[in-house]
């Protein structure tokens, strides 16, 4: 048998369970043996047996504990329950000739340069724990922005009001496309800038709506990396006609009509 | 007191090898409540499952040199060790003699007021998520698992061919993991 009929064969379960027959738990034993990524699949198997008897578990009484406490350790103090020996405290002999107090210096030294190394140790392995905290988080921060970021997008695009509108590049920019959801109830505007191209420094792409012949401001797009997502303009009642022009950052009061990338009529 | 050590597998095998006293008491707070719902599932006393619990703990301590992990998780050779002890028991003359004059009344009201509270796991929770597992599933898993039916004694109490049971089984525990997102 290879890996993948060991797998679906199903003997992998009887094993966990514990009910396989004695010929079947060897041959488990020396598939395992063999093929090591069996013992990848057979964990999964049971933790997940594992979890679902957690799921079930019974708390037993606690004299259990106790008892069974008592008859592994008799003689741990809360084993046995009984009072500890009592050992007499030698008197000291004052003649000894060794210098105790010499002993005692030069351990407790000892255990200071000891605990200097450990603390120093613990120290830079708290630094790096930190650091990679930090780096953690910092990355999850960025996936939730993004995730946000999405979904409001989704948001956008499946709103059942959503009417669009795509935006076609002009001679000036023939690749350039974007494309605009006209929200039908409330005249709000978003735009999903994802095909334009970078605008170039100190530049910025201005949306303009054509209302009654004449072009009336969208609001700024941003195109910097990282930020292609769909963005919230300025509300359109009505408009005839949608463009997006390139225009020195921070926006004109009329736009550039040469410089005009993708444009829609409506 | 519920203390906020987690060991790892690896770290709690190594502890109890060297006979650790604190490993073995985690050891008992994390899994006796599964291992003692097991016992009761194959003998619905509480009072007998709990010196079949205490006897199991004395083997897995006993015996554990015996233990190897190549050969699957510490958990599974613990259900294996309480579970073959609970089924002895029930077969032994003594528990068949005893059980007549047993009340089983006594012995349900005992179980169900056992709520755990000290459990690390988070039971609760787990509780909810296996309550997704379909009926048919849950009981094979039960059967097998729980009680230590054969495969072959599963086929005939359920009235289903060997091969269903083998494949609703398979379905079962693949079931579970997709609900445990394992």
């Amino acid at each position: 048998m290879n890996k993948e009929d060991i797998i679906s064969s199903g003997l992998l379960e009887l094993y966990a369970m514990g009910i396989s027959s004695p010929e079947e738990t060897r041959e488990v034993e020396q598939y395992l043996q063999q093929f090591p990524e069996l013992k990848q699949e057979l964990n999964e198997i049971e933790i997940s047996l594992e979890k679902y008897a957690q799921a079930n578990a019974v708390e037993p009484s606690a004299s259990v504990k106790e008892k069974l406490f008592k008859q592994v350790f008799p003689g741990s103090p809360e084993g046995e329950g009984k009072a500890a020996r009592v050992i007499p405290i030698q008197s000291n002999n004052r003649t000894s000739s060794f210098p105790y107090y010499k002993l005692i210096a030069a351990a407790s030294v000892l255990l200071l340069i000891i605990s200097a190394v450990l603390n120093f140790n613990f120290y830079q392995k708290y630094h790096k724990a930190d650091a990679q905290l930090q780096i953690a988080q910092q990355k999850m921060e960025q996936q939730q922005k993004s995730n946000q970021a999405m979904t409001q997008d989704l948001d956008v695009v499946t709103n059942k009001y959503a009417q669009p509108v795509l935006l076609k590049g002009t001679p000036n920019a023939p690749d350039a496309v974007a494309k605009i959801f006209w929200m039908k109830n409330t005249g709000e505007v978003y735009i999903n800038p994802t095909n334009l191209p970078n605008a170039p420094a100190g530049k910025q792409y201005q949306l303009w709506g054509i209302v009654d012949g004449k072009p009336v401001d969208g609001g700024m797009i941003t195109t910097e990396k990282g930020t292609f997502h769909i963005q919230k303009m300025k509300s359109f009642g009505k408009a005839e006609a949608f463009a997006i022009t390139l225009e020195k950052a921070g926006g004109s009061p009329t736009p550039t009509m040469d410089q005009m990338v993708v444009i829609a009529k409506m | 007191m519920v203390k906020a050590i987690k060991y790892t597998e690896e770290d709690l095998i190594a502890l109890l090898r060297s006979g650790d006293e604190s490993a073995f008491s985690y050891l008992y707070d994390n899994y006796s409540g599964a291992l003692f719902n097991i016992i009761l599932k194959i003998i619905n006393n509480h009072e007998l499952g709990e010196e079949i619990l205490q006897e199991a703990f004395v083997k897995i301590w006993n015996n554990f040199s015996t233990y190897d992990s190549s050969k699957g998780r510490l958990f599974t050779w613990m259900v294996n060790i309480t579970r073959n002890l609970a089924i002895d028991t029930l077969r032994s003359k003594s528990f068949k003699k005893e059980s007549k004059t047993q009340s089983s009344e006594n012995a349900v009201s005992n179980v169900s007021n056992s709520v755990n509270e000290s459990n690390r796991f988070d039971s609760l929770g787990l509780r909810k998520q296996v309550g997704f597992l379909k009926e048919d599933q849950k009981q094979i898993i039960d059967l097998a698992y729980f009680e230590g039916y054969t495969h072959n004694e599963i086929s005939k109490k359920l009235g289903i061919p060997m091969g269903t049971v083998k494949t609703r089984m398979r379905s079962a525990i693949s079931e579970l993991k997709k609900i445990l997102q394992l």
